[in-house]
């Protein structure tokens, strides 16, 4: 049986904003299971405990940082194309404190 | 002529045979054809015009964008309903390098949502059809690049890939797709999906094509700090097609037919297709040795791939409220509008697979699954890395066989003995490493691919590999369908 619940797929999907139909929820819940078994298989492999994980594809990047130059910015205007709620310069954003 | 290759489409506009703007409108016409009938575009640059012809190969001639790459002033939607009117201020710093070499722009091409799937069915502008058969599909995510070179529509187009989005479509469409090390090009402007994944490439007609293009695309760049300096390596002037004493490797475990008791027809011959080609590049005197690696390990990579995707992507994405850009939301408060946006905004995929990131980036989760997925990625990249110091590269069949039929397609993961051979590619993405696409030969009239994956910095090699094999096949340059298709 599925450790696995439509609530707690509910959950998580409300965790990030998101509202899921019955048909959406009863998918994820099937590949959490083909997921879980995988990664019990991960977890099992001998010294597995002991590997670095590795977060990106090249371990050898060289940063190099910018020189601390201002530089010519975007205009304001150019920035609002793309927001559909603005007064002059600004951006009106919903009411966020009652 | 917008069929041709970027060589000969060069040497026609040098010597006055045809001109930029001609080639650009029959792009345009092309396009608006190949719509009708596979449905590959977002936008269509109907006012684009010709540029000046100069010494650059690419001068002059027509392109494809992805629509998931910054276009300033141009529609870029990632083909999400979230971002259907988003127009950018700036351009992604692949592009800019183009125009800088002298091409233009045509369209931008549908793509699944944010890159997220691997079918061409997830675009908010509807699914995209496979030229050579309408009823059966282009792979994704980049599967309107693919279906408008496929057609011969321009003689490139961009597509990026974080699984294998570029070169499985390539394989789909019979075509080339080549994925460079990563931070080859800068991922500045692509809209980021799993920022340790990610890569920008191209998809082209031809291994020298891609060289070309991607020699105009790379560079280090300022604003992505992943980029490194390939000033000194120029892929277009390494190929030479020399490749004896070149020596390459595959994996048992996946090109072994009894490793699937329940093959089908089509697999067998797939297989046995990837056989011939092997001997092809045995007969060039390349040495190429069958390595056996522990299957425990090769299939969990499917699952390690979802949790690292979904992972990345359910940060990345959480910037799309509809709040600063975007469709704004409905609801009384901040709240309801973001989920109001979110939830209608996002196909079931992309839902599906932030749901997936959301529950692995739990704390009480994240050893398990994200950390545990990163540590068998090391296992999986020591391992080729291991391979790479005597061999320079791995040789396999890309996919199960042709493409499907979209009937039916899903795109969710498989439990099938062969997840494996279906999703091999993502090894490219782990390591970061140069990976190339070529056709490799037909099934029931529909074409499949082979892929040449090498070590890191080392894509010229690859390419000059891959060149060497194309060279031994007569699928170089073509037009699905034959030219006069669309």
């Amino acid at each position: 049986m599925s450790k696995f619940t439509s609530a707690m797929v509910d959950d998580y999907a409300d965790k990030l904003l998101i509202g899921l139909s019955k048909e959406e929820n009863d998918l994820v819940l099937k590949e959490f299971d083909i997921i879980d078994e995988n990664m019990q298989k991960i977890a099992n492999m001998e010294g597995i405990e002991s590997v670095e994980a590795m977060t990106h594809a090249l371990d050898d990047f060289t940063y190099d940082l910018r020189e601390d130059i201002a530089k010519d910015s975007i205009a304001i205007e150019d920035l609002l194309k793309n927001c559909d709620n603005y007064e002059d310069r600004e951006i009106s954003v919903p009411k966020v404190i009652e | 002529m917008t069929e041709l290759s970027i060589e000969k489409l060069h040497e026609l506009l040098i010597n006055g045979e045809v001109s930029s703007d001609e080639l650009v409108k029959e792009a345009i016409e092309k396009s608006k054809k190949l719509q009708k009938k596979c449905n590959p575009f977002v936008t269509i640059i109907e006012d684009a015009e010709g540029k000046k012809v100069t010494d650059n190969l690419l001068s002059g001639i027509p392109y494809g964008i992805k629509d998931n790459y910054s276009t300033k002033g141009i529609l870029s939607t990632g083909s999400s309903n979230t971002l259907k009117d988003y127009v950018p201020f700036f351009d992604a710093t692949a592009v800019v390098n183009l125009k800088k070499a002298g091409v233009v722009a045509v369209n931008k091409t549908a793509l699944d949502e944010f890159g997220m799937g691997g079918t061409g069915t997830t675009a908010h502008t509807g699914i995209i059809k496979n030229p050579w058969d309408i009823n059966r599909m282009c792979a994704g995510s980049s599967s309107g690049s693919a279906c408008a070179v496929a057609s011969g529509v321009y003689p490139f187009a961009l597509g990026s890939d974080t699984g294998d989005s570029i070169r499985k479509p390539a394989a789909f469409c019979g075509i080339v797709g080549y994925k460079p090390t990563y931070g080859m090009i800068s991922r500045y402007g692509l809209f980021p999906f799993a920022s340790s994944l990610d890569h920008c490439g191209v998809l082209t007609r031809s291994v020298k094509d891609a060289a070309i293009v991607v020699d105009a695309m790379k560079g280090k760049d300022d604003k992505d700090l992943t980029t490194w300096d390939s000033s000194n390596i120029n892929l277009y002037d390494s190929i030479d097609g020399k490749v004896q004493g070149k020596k390459l490797f595959y994996i048992k475990e996946i090109v072994d037919l009894d490793n699937y008791p329940n093959a089908s027809d089509e697999l067998k011959k797939h297989l046995s297709i990837f056989n011939d080609s092997i001997e092809n590049l045995r007969k060039l005197g390349v040495v190429i040795n069958e390595i056996s690696i522990d299957k425990n390990l090769l299939n969990v990579i499917p699952s390690v791939y979802v949790c690292i995707s979904c992972a990345e992507a359910t940060s990345n994405l959480s910037n799309l409220t509809g709040i600063i850009f975007g469709p704004r939301g409905k609801g009384k408060t901040y709240i309801d509008m973001m989920k109001d946006y979110r939830t209608n905004g996002f196909s079931p995929l992309i839902k599906r697979r932030l749901v997936i990131g959301s529950y692995i980036l739990q704390k009480e989760n994240q050893e398990r699954y994200f950390v545990n997925a990163g540590r068998v990625r090391r296992l999986i990249v020591d391992k080729m890395k291991e391979l790479f110091k005597e061999y320079d590269g791995l040789i396999l069949p890309v996919s199960t066989g042709i493409a499907p039929y979209l009937d039916g397609s899903k795109d969710e993961l498989s439990k099938d003995d062969t997840a494996i051979l279906e999703e091999h590619l993502q090894i490219g993405n782990f390591g970061g490493f140069p990976s190339i696409t070529i056709p490799n030969g037909f099934i029931d009239n529909m074409p499949v691919g082979i892929n040449v994956t090498g070590n890191c910095f080392d894509d010229a090699n690859v390419l000059n590999i891959a060149y060497a094999l194309e060279s031994t096949m007569n699928y170089k340059g073509m037009i699905a369908g034959g030219n006069n298709e669309i």
